[in-house]
């Protein structure tokens, strides 16, 4: 199925709008609840999925501490919220915190290499995490719990998340087209090459932690909000960060539609498999985990990609995957 | 056409399998069966205690379905329960959202679950969202209730009480003549509400009876710890005349095995609710040897309503009742089910105000009554047991329901 | 706190650290050599202390000698899990996502596998040794087990170091530590040195979890703490010694023990000394690894990264 290259450009830029005009209306549809709250759950993972592979996908850099985003927003949201502000001052506000976070992590932690810096940022989640179990302005280990005068409203939470997936794939999609981008591609393949080119590879991934930090923050804000608790022990986890990057990983790294993929099948998926396969869910979820790993790495956007246009792995449809997974350019 | 490899049956197979699962989604609800969401961890570090909860509702249901079901008025016949069972694996998101699941999709007409507080909080929250009763057979701090919640009810006794439980208990030996006046306590508890509750209740009780104790130590720990030396070391140090801890089942293990090993003694030891566990027998032997410990049931209770459930569980499960897990689990859906007669519809409104006013009188509990009081929590005794030697247990406090005397103060090797 | 409290407290501190370096000798062996930071370590733990736990119940063998025979045991099931496995993922000389995932994928199907076979139960080994210790005056306290498992750990580390110098695996491991491209070149055989390897790794992992199983209670997810603390210990030792392996392991053990009961000055309403709540403990290894990074990049980069372009 060859389609010409005009056609295909068309077709990038009116599908996704089709997308979001059906994600808009399908509430008129009246699916019930559980469809919505199951799309919400989606849209909230698909925003982290998109942030961190701005940093993960983009420029390389994997970093196993976006947990520590996620709960600064959740934590930021739900103080805000109790000082009388409105939520979506919270989102924002949570935002601006992920994003101020983000430079005091990254400032020391983008001076390391390879190894060194993944290890430092499993290191600063799990003391922040430690941190805030013994803050009691936070509520300290037992959690933080929203309280929202009036009934509950899904469809606002719906459109909220909605509305923050959409700026995440807008980002995505600017910063991958952009001059940006190009610097931030240049870093993943060479980081010694691109400085020579005149690439500052420092400043550059620390916007790009900051933009990555604060959309993961929004998410965090909007899933508290909703959830209406949190505790250290869940948003600042160890489990937390890994499925963070899990889903853009599986979905298919680097690729603007790939992390969209990943949070669709986490969001949808995966309680399923738990619901359906109780005692088994951990085993499924790790050998698909293997599997992708050794037989896509380019994730399940790959696999697609495969099925529809037939690419074979000797003519590989993204060198993203190559690198960042691999760590090697593919040949 | 070219060949296809073992990459392209991998993605194609995965397409299928992700689009199966995708429909599966629509469950089919059972027709003429009373839905009854059941929420609890089995897989993750709160699975031991998740699955005797799990096997105490069971054991209800089966009960209340060999006798043909809940009379349910409105319909006029008699409805079996059609339980929906979801492990949230001890993590509080997936706890809260499964709920949320059995509210909605599963058109539960109640939840029970939430072990342990956090994931007790995380469901709360959606008892009064989506109008269901929702029941916690596991999580008994107070912050759950009394938030002018609706439709939480909780069949644990408030934490708080295990601390003055404890402390009266302490004080009754002191008036016996059995312990001094003044007895210098150390206080050791791990760091969540659980804790922070016992701490509470005892210091609570303590104040009210001025004299009788004095805080010596009172440190709180992280859960999960695998080094205690620099704690016991502040514990030996302060000379303290009773060891008092709040544990989780490892930390109790782990920190029983580290203050035996240093040669600590006390006299009297408890780790809060935990004590006569199997699982601390298998560790720690005849170190466990007079630990007391405030539980909310235990089998050596007197009642024979409770000797006939710990025969109907070993029947029903293949092993006996460890502790007092599975007991407010086997109760909590019993008064569930009674609720519902009561109501005499399906209606969750209907239910939950009938909730709020039901007693089982047949309980298993201390006290024999099971009711919930105003902010949705039951309040009963709870009961002191000591470990005896020779893999024995007692109760002790209160004193009518004492199957034995307290040992105190412990004897020196 | 008295001189004597503070030496039955470093006492204690240097048996804590002879588990440490127990538990991060096998992935320091993995990590040195194939460059792949070994997630499922923690799954390893987990099965070796299975592994004791069945000998003790089933043949009534004293969890050291459960201990001594999870070392072939575990020695052929690492070398099956990479040839299944490991080997497909390619070399490189800084450590790859894939092999994080894929090794973090089948830390998952162990954990489930555990929960498949044995239960959700805490179970524990007692033997009379457990609860007994060497007694030295009133204030010191050695218990007995965990002597048992320094000295365990010690000859461990004193095989390993062996092995390094005297055999021709250990040179060839040495080798490829070094610099993986001019150990081919010089004859090592990859594939068969990084089986040889995952094996070993893989062995001293089973005989670590066996020697924790009979100082901890465990469950299907045992081992992340010691997973976390291994990470730690890699860093501040550096990768390619035993010895370093050892050092890391007895600073994280101090550190850790001693981190609630040294005062340090601090100003609040004129200078006071406070000490460390003990819930604030677990911060103290993730501290130190940051500050460590941050302090000595250069330094302990030095031996990690081996940036060697072909020219």
């Amino acid at each position: 199925m060859s389609v010409p290259a005009n056609v295909r450009r068309w077709l990038k830029l009116i599908l996704p709008l089709l997308l979001l005009l059906a994600l808009l209306f399908l509430p008129k549809t009246d699916p019930g609840d559980n469809v919505i709250r199951m799309l919400f759950l989606t849209a909230v993972w698909t925003t982290t999925s998109l942030a961190w592979n701005l940093l993960g996908g983009m420029a390389g850099q994997v970093s196993f501490g976006f947990a520590v985003f996620f709960g600064l927003g959740a934590y930021t949201t739900a103080l805000l919220m109790h000082a009388g502000h409105s939520p979506y001052f919270g989102f924002i506000g949570g935002a601006a915190i992920a994003a101020l976070a983000s430079f005091l992590i990254g400032l020391p932690t983008f001076r390391l290499r390879g190894p060194y810096f993944v290890i430092a940022t499993i290191g600063v989640t799990e003391a922040v995490r430690v941190i805030m179990n013994n803050l009691d302005i936070t509520g300290g280990s037992s959690g933080y719990r929203i309280q929202e005068d009036g009934p509950f409203r899904p469809l606002e939470h719906y459109y909220t998340a909605i509305a923050a997936v959409t700026l995440a794939v807008i980002v995505s999609t600017v910063i991958a087209s952009s001059k940006f981008g190009l610097a931030l591609r240049a870093i993943k393949q060479d980081e010694d090459a691109a400085a020579a080119v005149g690439v500052n590879p420092y400043v550059s991934k620390l916007w790009v932690h900051a933009i990555a930090a604060a959309l993961t923050g929004l998410a965090g804000g909007i899933y508290a909000r909703r959830a209406a608790f949190f505790y250290p022990g869940d948003v600042f986890a160890f489990q937390t960060g890994i499925l963070i990057l899990l889903m853009p990983v599986i979905g298919g790294i680097g690729t603007v539609w790939g992390p969209v993929l990943g949070g669709l099948v986490f969001g949808m998926v995966e309680e399923q498999i738990s619901v359906k396969f109780p005692n088994l869910h951990l085993m499924i979820y790790g050998s698909l985990l293997i599997l992708i790993i050794l037989l896509e790495p380019d994730g399940l956007l790959g696999l697609l990609r495969r099925l529809f246009r037939r690419r074979t792995r000797e003519n590989p449809g993204s060198t993203d995957a190559d690198k960042v997974l691999w760590g090697r350019s593919s040949a | 056409m070219r060949i296809l490899s073992l990459r392209d049956h991998f993605g194609r197979a995965l397409m299928f399998g992700v689009v199966f699962l995708i429909l599966c989604m629509a469950s089919a609800a059972a027709q003429d069966t009373i839905t009854i969401g059941v929420v609890l961890p089995t897989t993750g570090s709160e699975s031991k205690p998740g699955l005797y909860q799990k096997e105490g509702i069971e054991l209800a249901i089966k009960q209340i379905n060999d006798a043909g079901g809940i009379m349910v008025k409105s319909k006029g016949k008699k409805l079996k329960v059609n339980e929906i069972f979801y492990d949230d694996s001890t993590d509080s998101k997936k706890s809260a959202s499964l709920a949320e699941r059995a509210m909605s999709a599963d058109n539960a007409v109640a939840v029970i679950g939430g072990y342990s507080t956090v994931l007790g909080i995380a469901e709360s929250v959606m008892a009064d969202r989506y109008k269901t009763p929702w029941i916690t057979t596991g999580a008994g701090a107070t912050a759950i209730f009394g938030k002018g919640y609706q439709y939480a009810f909780g069949s644990l006794s408030p934490v708080a009480l295990i601390g003055t439980t404890s402390a009266e208990f302490l004080g009754a030996m002191i008036d016996q003549g059995k312990l001094k006046k003044g007895l210098k306590i150390a206080m050791v508890v791990e760091n969540t509400d659980h804790g922070t509750d016992y701490v509470t209740g005892f210091t609570d009780w303590s104040n009210k009876h001025p004299g009788y104790f004095q805080i010596a130590v009172n440190e709180k720990f992280e859960l999960g710890a695998t080094d205690f030396s620099s704690i016991l070391q502040k514990v030996k140090n302060s000379h303290a005349d009773v060891f008092l801890s709040d544990a989780h089942l490892p930390d109790y293990i782990t920190m029983h095995r580290q203050y035996l090993q240093n040669g600590l003694h006390h006299q009297m030891i408890s780790y809060g609710a935990r004590g006569p566990e199997a699982a601390a027998r298998q560790a720690l032997g005849a170190g466990t040897d007079y630990i007391f410990a405030g539980i909310w049931w235990s089998n050596k209770l007197p009642y024979p309503q409770a000797k006939k459930f710990a025969t109907d569980y070993k029947a029903f499960t293949g092993h006996d009742v460890d502790s007092w897990y599975a007991a407010p689990a086997y109760d909590g859906m019993r008064i569930l089910a009674k609720a519902i007669e009561t109501a005499g519809s399906l209606d969750k409104t209907a239910i939950r105000d009938a909730l709020k006013k039901v007693e089982l009188k047949d309980s298993v509990l201390p006290g024999q009554v099971l009711k919930f009081s105003a902010n949705g929590q039951a309040e009963y005794p709870f009961v002191i047991t000591q470990n005896k030697p020779d893999n024995k247990v007692d109760i002790v406090f209160p004193k009518d329901a004492a199957t034995g005397d307290p040992v105190a103060p412990i004897p020196n090797k | 706190m008295t001189a004597i409290e503070y030496l039955d407290l470093l006492l204690k501190a240097l048996l804590l650290a002879g588990v440490y370096a127990a538990m991060a000798v096998g992935m320091t062996v993995v990590y040195g050599v194939m460059k792949i930071v070994n997630l499922a370590h923690a799954g390893f733990l987990m099965l070796g202390a299975y592994f004791a736990l069945e000998m003790f119940q089933r043949f009534h063998l004293d969890p050291i000698w459960g201990a001594i025979l999870a070392i072939p045991a575990f020695f052929l099931f690492g070398m099956i899990v990479h040839w299944t496995l490991v080997r497909w993922l390619p070399k490189s000389d800084t450590p790859t996502l894939a092999s994080l995932l894929l090794m973090f994928g089948f830390w998952l199907v162990l954990q489930n596998m555990g929960y498949l076979f044995w239960g959700n139960e805490d179970q524990s080994i007692l033997t009379p040794l457990t609860l007994s210790a060497v007694h030295i005056g009133e204030s010191i306290s050695i218990p007995k087990v965990n002597l048992v498992v320094f000295a365990a750990a010690a000859v461990c580390m004193v095989v390993l170091q062996v092995i390094f110098n005297k055999t021709w695996f250990g040179r060839s491991m040495r080798a490829e530590i070094q610099n993986p491209y001019a150990a081919k070149i010089v004859g090592v055989d990859d594939e068969r040195t990084s089986r040889l390897t995952f094996g070993l790794g893989t062995a001293f992992a089973g005989f670590a979890g066996a020697l924790l199983g009979m100082l901890y209670s465990f469950s299907p997810d045992f081992g992340r703490p010691f997973l976390l603390r291994s990470f730690v210990i890699i860093v501040l030792g550096g990768l390619e010694s035993v010895s370093g392996v050892a050092l890391g392991a007895i600073v994280l053990a101090v550190l850790e023990t001693f981190s609630t009961t040294i005062p340090f000055p601090w100003y609040h309403h004129g200078w006071n000394y406070y000490y460390l709540p003990p819930s604030y403990q677990p911060v103290i290894p993730f501290a130190l690894l940051v500050v460590v990074l941050l302090l000595l990049p250069k330094g302990l980069a030095s031996l990690f990264s081996r940036r060697w372009k072909v020219a």
